[in-house]
């Protein structure tokens, strides 16, 4: 029995965190002294975007984008009920402009670099035992800046941006509730306050899954909703200034992890937006490779 | 106990207040009107029309409302991709234009205020953001924007009214020569056009004459290839525009004058001739074709097969230039 919860737990453990559109915070703490750190892979595909009062076939100038990252993700345990979160992508979206519409405009289908640095700190501050599980209750804050020196404000050029130079400062309420059999559901909801003209939004994720001593699985749905101070693209006070636009979603994707030698476990993923505003109806992939300690 | 089930109730309201109250769905603004400019872009007819307002950099003016109308408001007659491919035009050839030349060229077709086709009527006139006011006829119970046809009508939007239209209207905001004259320097294309033309009516000595700013021309202005083809029927190679002063000159002065309507059918656009033999300024009669799909086929007495417009309507300051793909010749 507490071989299988260590498995349990320790998958539990090693949660596979890679796009962009997925909280980084999992309502799961690392015990003290463990951790994790997860080297992982995503590609993403839009040809489709959502803008106000519809989505429309064709991304301007681009046609289609398809954006492909590279992440590094760590989680330590400072105590049992509390933890850090590090994550750190790089980033590289191309378009399938004409050479001709390129020329026309001197853009170019390409815009890579290291995205933006977070660092999210959470602490458990209560939990309670259940007849068949447990409850815990977290509370998270991170920020998120860019460290790379890519661009945001190249007018059109970056609707291929890799991101919009803000930096977030962001909150997050998490409830998590695991039963002894493995099942589990996890909510969270937050808010992130950005710079750069971005607006603020309201983020929320809800994640239920089965955590077994062989394998992990999850689905979820995940939202943000952005103040009304953003901009349509198009739309009346667009200036091609692309952070400042208006940035809803509804996203879907689910997570699997096998623990495959030691400390070791693969994870894949796929994710799907359901609605949006003012962003590309982008579907893709998600893999990575975690070690724990 | 007592603790567990506060716990599970808040977890509870927890979760249904993230799925309730955070899920994105278009219900919200589905109904909003969109902008001129996301019209254009989520239209698969305005492709053409969306990479020039994106090159012409005017998408952004027309995402947001006329800060230069109280109303806010502008009126945009969108060419469709059809009517850039009358003239060749497509996103990937745009770049044939000069950025300023397409981006005048997209200001001629948007106006100050919501102009709803309740108010277009035959002989009406509205002015433009580029400057030259375009004119309205009612042509057999068919609405026309100058020469191009106005195939729908009041498409709201959230910043003004759109209606289609199956031509791009062109304004050179100058006279006749000068109008040939930017079309020679590469001021409108990159490559220089008209360039013969512009030779002969230099050499004819009738660029003063075309200048005149009382005058109300209608001009038919042979290409390039044209007066290359002429020469080579002549038996002559033209190679360059200077060739052209191996003919006589008072042949070429004769010949262009066929080329110029200056009294019944002055100043007219493509919707406003008829099939018909018209007396032009030279000796010779031009005869013009049945008007078929916007345009109408031009022939002069030595002719034996009409010329077609290659670039119809281009609006002058004091006239209206077709250019056609053969020079109209008298009987030699």
């Amino acid at each position: 029995m507490n071989l299988n919860l260590r498995l349990l737990a320790g998958a539990l453990l090693m949660l596979p965190v890679t796009m962009l559109a997925q909280s980084p915070v999992s309502g799961f703490m690392k015990a003290k002294g463990e951790g994790s750190i997860t080297a992982s892979f995503s590609s993403e595909k839009y040809d489709e975007v959502f803008l106000v009062p519809q989505k429309v076939d064709g991304v301007p100038v681009f046609n289609e984008v398809q954006t492909t990252s590279y992440s590094l993700y760590a989680e330590y345990g400072i105590s049992d009920n509390f933890n850090l979160v590090f994550n750190l992508p790089y980033i590289k979206s191309e378009g399938e402009a004409t050479p001709e519409t390129l020329d026309n405009l001197g853009y170019e289908n390409e815009r890579k670099g290291v995205q933006d640095v977070s660092l999210y700190a959470k602490y458990r501050f209560a939990s309670t035992a259940t007849p068949k599980g447990m409850i815990n209750f977290i509370a998270a804050a991170g920020i998120e800046t860019p460290l790379g020196d890519y661009r945001a404000d190249e007018g059109l050029q970056s609707i291929i941006a890799i991101g919009n130079r803000s930096t977030d400062i962001t909150g997050l309420a998490i409830a998590n509730y695991k039963h002894n059999n493995g099942i589990f559901a996890t909510g969270q909801i937050g808010y992130s306050l950005r710079s750069n003209s971005v607006p603020n939004a309201l983020l929320s994720e809800l994640k239920l899954g089965y955590a077994a001593s062989k394998f992990y699985l999850d689905a979820y749905i995940a939202n943000q909703l952005s103040d009304d101070s953003g901009v349509d693209i198009l739309g009346e006070g667009f200036n091609g200034f692309f952070p400042a636009t208006r940035v809803n979603y509804t996203r879907i994707g689910f997570n699997a992890y096998v623990p495959v030698y030691k400390g070791i476990g693969v994870s894949g993923g796929y994710a799907n937006y359901i609605e949006g505003r003012n962003l590309g109806d982008a579907d893709g992939f998600n893999w990575g490779i975690t070690y724990s300690f | 106990m007592k603790n567990l089930y506060k716990y599970t109730g808040i977890a509870l309201a927890f979760l249904g207040t993230v799925l309730t109250t955070s899920c994105e769905t278009d219900s919200a603004y589905e109904d909003e009107p969109a902008s001129i400019a996301a019209i254009a872009v989520a239209n698969p007819a305005f492709t053409t029309l969306e990479a020039a307002a994106v090159l012409g950099d005017v998408a952004v003016t027309l995402s947001n409302s006329n800060a230069g109308d109280p109303s806010g408001d502008f009126t945009v007659f969108a060419p469709t991709d059809d009517a850039f491919a009358r003239l060749g035009l497509e996103e990937t050839t745009l770049g044939v234009l000069q950025q300023p030349f397409l981006k005048n060229t997209l200001l001629y077709h948007v106006s100050n205020g919501n102009l709803l086709s309740s108010s277009i009527n035959d002989g009406g006139t509205a002015s433009s953001l580029l400057g030259p006011t375009r004119r309205f006829i009612n042509r057999d119970g068919t609405l026309y924007i100058n020469g191009s046809e106005i195939l729908a009508t009041d498409i709201s939007a959230s910043n003004g009214t759109v209606h289609v239209i199956d031509k791009v209207m062109i304004a050179s905001g100058a006279n006749v020569v000068e109008t040939a004259l930017a079309l020679q320097s590469a001021s409108v294309f990159k490559n220089p056009r008209l360039t013969y033309l512009v030779e002969a009516v230099v050499y004819a000595e009738l660029a003063e004459a075309l200048s005149n700013p009382a005058a109300s021309f209608t001009v038919f202005a042979p290409t390039d290839q044209a007066f290359i083809n002429l020469g080579t029927a002549l038996g002559l190679t033209f190679t360059q525009p200077s060739d052209i002063r191996q003919l006589d000159k008072d042949l070429v002065t004769a010949v262009l004058l066929n080329h110029v309507f200056a009294d019944v059918s002055a100043g007219k656009f493509t919707s406003e001739l008829n099939a018909g033999t018209y007396d032009a300024l030279g000796s010779d009669d031009i005869t013009l074709g049945a008007f078929t799909d916007g345009v109408l086929s031009v022939s002069g007495s030595g002719n034996a097969a009409p010329a077609n417009m290659v670039i119809p309507d281009v609006q002058t300051t004091n006239g209206i230039v077709h250019v056609i793909d053969q020079v109209l010749l008298p009987n030699l």
